[in-house]
C-alpha cells in the first residue's frame, strides 16, 4: 500500500507542492474518478482516432506512404492500448469494460472523432489540425500532471505525435504546393474540420475546474485555444488557404489573430453521441467487436501458456 | 550484372506484387482486429510487408541497381491496368473474417519463407540483402500466426472456423507455387536457386502437419501463369488508386 492522506486538504497541499500520485496510493475517491474519466477519454479518442483514419490508410497514394501513415495510425492504436492499460490499473473498470462501454455508446470521446473523414484531404487535416489541438492539450496536460503513470505514458505519446503533426505538415505543404484539384480539396477539408478542431479544446474553463485545481490540466482550455489559433490562421494564409471563421480578427499592434464567436452546440451534440457521425461510428466499431467475440471467447478461457496473446 | 532482362523483371515483379498486396490486405485490419495487441500486430506485419514490396520495386526501377525514390517505385507498385498485375490469387481475394486473415496470414507466410531462400544466395546483390532482412523479420510474423493458431485450432467453435477459412484458401494458395514467367531465366543466371515449385511438398507437408489436411485433398485451383485476376482484385485496385487518379498530376 502506498501512502495515505488524512484529509482533502491535506492531499490537495501534497499535489500544490508538486506532488505525484502513484497507483498504489490511497488517493481521496474523487480524484480517482476525475483521473480515471479524463484517461478514459483519451484514451477512447486515440482509438477512435485511428478508426477514423483506417478507412484511408488502403487508399495512400504510394506505397512507402503507406507505410508511413499506417505506422502513424499504429501508433495511435499504441497509445490507446497503453492508456487503457493505465486506465484498468485505477480498478474502477476493466480494459473489456471500458472498450466495451465505448463500443456500446455509454462513454465519451473527443468531438472531431464523431465526424467522418471524407477525402484524402481530410486524411491530412486531422494529421495536421486535430493532431495538433491534441498534442497542445496533451503537453499541457504533461507539463503539470500529478498522475505518475498518466504522466510516464504522456512523455512517450506526445513525442509521436510530434513525428505525426510534422508528417501532417509536410502532407499539408505538397498540397498547398500542388495542384488546383489539391488546393480544392484540402480548403473543402479545412473549411470542414476548422471549427470542429478548434471546439476540441472545449468552452471556457470554469473557475472551480477541478482538473486544474488537481493538476491534472495546467492550462486552462481558452488559453491552449487562443495559441493554436495564433499558430494555424498565418500559417495557413501564408500558404493561400482561407480559414472560415467570418468573425476572425487581426490586431497589427500584437500581429495577433483572434477567432469570431465560437458556436458550443456541434460540440454539445457530439458529447450527447449526436454527431454527424457518431452513430455509424459507435455502431461499426462495435459490430466489428461482435464479429471477433468467437477469438476472445477462446483465448479468454486459454491455458496458462497462450495468456500472454489475451486481451 | 548489367541490367535485369525483360524475364528477370518479370520474375521479381510477381513477388513484389504478392508482398504489395499481402500488405495492403493486412492494412484493412487495423482497429479492427479482435484486440489491439491484434490491430498492433497486423499493422507491424503490413509494414514489413510493404517494405519487402517496396525494396523488390525499388530494385526492378532501378534495372538492379535499387532507387530510392517513391514516384519511380510507384509507377511499378500502382500499375492500372489488372492485365499487367503478376499477383497470385491468395493475395487478390478478400478476407471476409478475421479467421480467414489468420489463416491466409500462416499460409502465405509458410510460403514467404521458402521463397526468399531460393533467393537468399542470388547473383542480384540486393536481392540477396532484401532476403536476409525479410528473413529477421519473418520468423516474428511465423511465431505470431502459430502462437495464436496453436490456441484457437483445437477449440471446437474456432477450429471450425479456421479449417472453413482454409478450404477457401488452400486452393488459391497453392497458385503461389505457379511457374511465373521469367523464372527459367532467373535460376538459369542464379538469381533464384531453383524453381519455386520444387518447395511445393515440403509447403503441404507443413499445411498437413499444422491443420490436420490430408494433403490430397488439396486441389489446386487451375495454374493461370498469374495473368488471370481474382474477381476481387478489380474493386482493390480501384480502392488502391482512387486518390492518386484524382489527378494525374498531382504529387502527394
Amino acid at each position: 500500500m502506498g501512502r495515505t492522506w488524512t484529509s482533502m486538504d491535506d492531499f490537495e497541499a501534497f499535489l500544490d507542492g508538486g506532488g505525484i500520485v502513484e497507483v498504489d496510493d490511497d488517493m481521496p475517491d474523487a480524484y480517482r474518478q476525475a483521473v480515471f474519466a479524463f484517461i478514459e477519454m483519451h484514451a477512447n479518442s486515440e482509438l477512435m482516432g485511428g478508426l477514423t483514419e483506417r478507412d484511408w490508410i488502403p487508399r495512400t497514394p504510394g506505397l512507402r506512404h503507406k507505410m508511413a501513415v499506417l505506422a502513424k495510425t499504429q501508433d495511435e492504436i499504441g497509445h490507446a492500448h497503453l492508456l487503457y492499460m493505465v486506465g484498468a490499473d485505477m480498478d474502477i473498470k476493466t480494459r473489456r469494460e471500458i472498450i466495451e462501454d465505448l463500443f456500446a455508446g455509454r462513454s465519451k470521446f473527443h468531438n472531431v472523432f464523431h465526424y467522418q473523414a471524407k477525402t484524402w484531404g481530410d486524411q491530412v487535416a486531422i494529421s495536421f489540425l486535430v493532431d495538433a489541438a491534441a498534442l497542445a492539450s496533451q503537453q499541457a496536460v504533461f507539463k503539470n500532471c500529478s498522475y505518475g503513470p498518466y504522466r510516464r505514458i504522456l512523455k512517450r505519446i506526445i513525442s509521436e505525435e510530434g513525428f505525426h503533426m510534422r508528417m501532417g505538415e509536410e502532407r499539408m505543404l505538397r498540397i498547398a504546393d500542388g495542384t488546383e484539384v489539391q488546393r480544392t480539396m484540402f480548403q473543402q477539408s479545412l473549411d470542414d474540420w476548422w471549427w470542429p478542431s478548434l471546439q476540441l479544446f472545449g468552452p471556457d474553463s470554469k473557475p472551480g475546474d477541478v482538473l486544474l485545481r488537481w493538476h491534472i490540466k495546467s492550462e486552462r482550455n481558452e488559453v491552449l485555444r487562443a495559441r493554436w489559433v495564433q499558430k494555424f490562421v498565418p500559417l495557413l494564409m501564408s500558404y493561400g488557404f482561407s480559414v472560415p471563421d467570418p468573425g476572425l480578427t487581426h490586431d497589427p499592434a500584437t500581429d495577433s489573430w483572434t477567432s469570431g464567436p465560437i458556436d458550443w452546440e456541434p460540440l454539445k451534440r457530439t458529447m450527447a453521441m449526436r454527431g454527424p457521425d457518431s452513430a455509424r461510428r459507435i455502431a461499426d466499431a462495435a459490430a466489428n467487436w461482435a464479429d471477433t467475440h468467437w477469438v476472445r471467447r477462446v483465448l479468454d478461457n486459454a491455458p496458462a501458456r497462450a495468456a500472454g496473446v489475451a486481451a | 550484372m548489367t541490367g535485369l532482362g525483360t524475364a528477370v523483371r518479370e520474375f521479381l515483379l510477381a513477388f513484389a506484387d504478392d508482398e504489395h498486396l499481402m500488405g495492403q490486405q493486412h492494412t484493412e485490419w487495423i482497429g479492427v482486429a479482435p484486440f489491439l495487441e491484434e490491430d498492433l500486430a497486423f499493422s507491424s506485419i503490413a509494414q514489413d510487408e510493404l517494405g519487402h514490396a517496396a525494396a523488390l520495386y525499388a530494385i526492378v526501377a532501378g534495372d538492379g541497381d535499387p532507387v530510392d525514390d517513391d514516384l519511380r517505385i510507384d509507377e511499378l507498385a500502382f500499375r492500372p491496368s489488372p492485365g499487367d498485375w503478376r499477383s497470385a490469387q491468395l493475395v487478390e481475394v478478400a478476407a471476409g473474417d478475421w479467421a480467414h486473415a489468420l489463416v491466409r496470414h500462416w499460409l502465405y507466410d509458410a510460403a514467404e519463407q521458402l521463397r526468399w531462400e531460393q533467393v537468399a544466395q542470388s547473383s542480384l546483390a540486393p536481392l540477396a540483402e532484401a532476403a536476409a532482412r525479410a528473413e529477421r523479420e519473418e520468423r516474428y510474423h511465423r511465431r505470431h500466426a502459430d502462437g495464436l493458431l496453436d490456441v484457437l485450432l483445437p477449440v471446437p467453435d474456432s477450429g471450425e472456423r479456421l479449417q472453413t477459412a482454409l478450404a477457401d484458401l488452400l486452393p488459391l494458395a497453392v497458385g503461389l507455387f505457379d511457374p511465373v514467367a521469367g523464372e527459367v531465366e532467373a535460376v538459369a543466371n542464379g538469381v533464384a536457386s531453383a524453381p519455386f515449385d520444387t518447395r511445393l511438398d515440403e509447403w503441404t507437408d507443413r499445411v498437413r502437419r499444422r491443420f490436420d489436411v490430408d494433403p490430397s485433398q488439396i486441389q489446386p485451383a487451375p495454374p493461370t501463369g498469374r495473368l488471370e485476376r481474382h474477381p476481387d482484385f478489380g474493386p482493390m485496385l480501384v480502392r488502391m488508386r482512387e486518390v492518386m487518379d484524382l489527378d494525374p498530376a498531382a504529387v502527394w
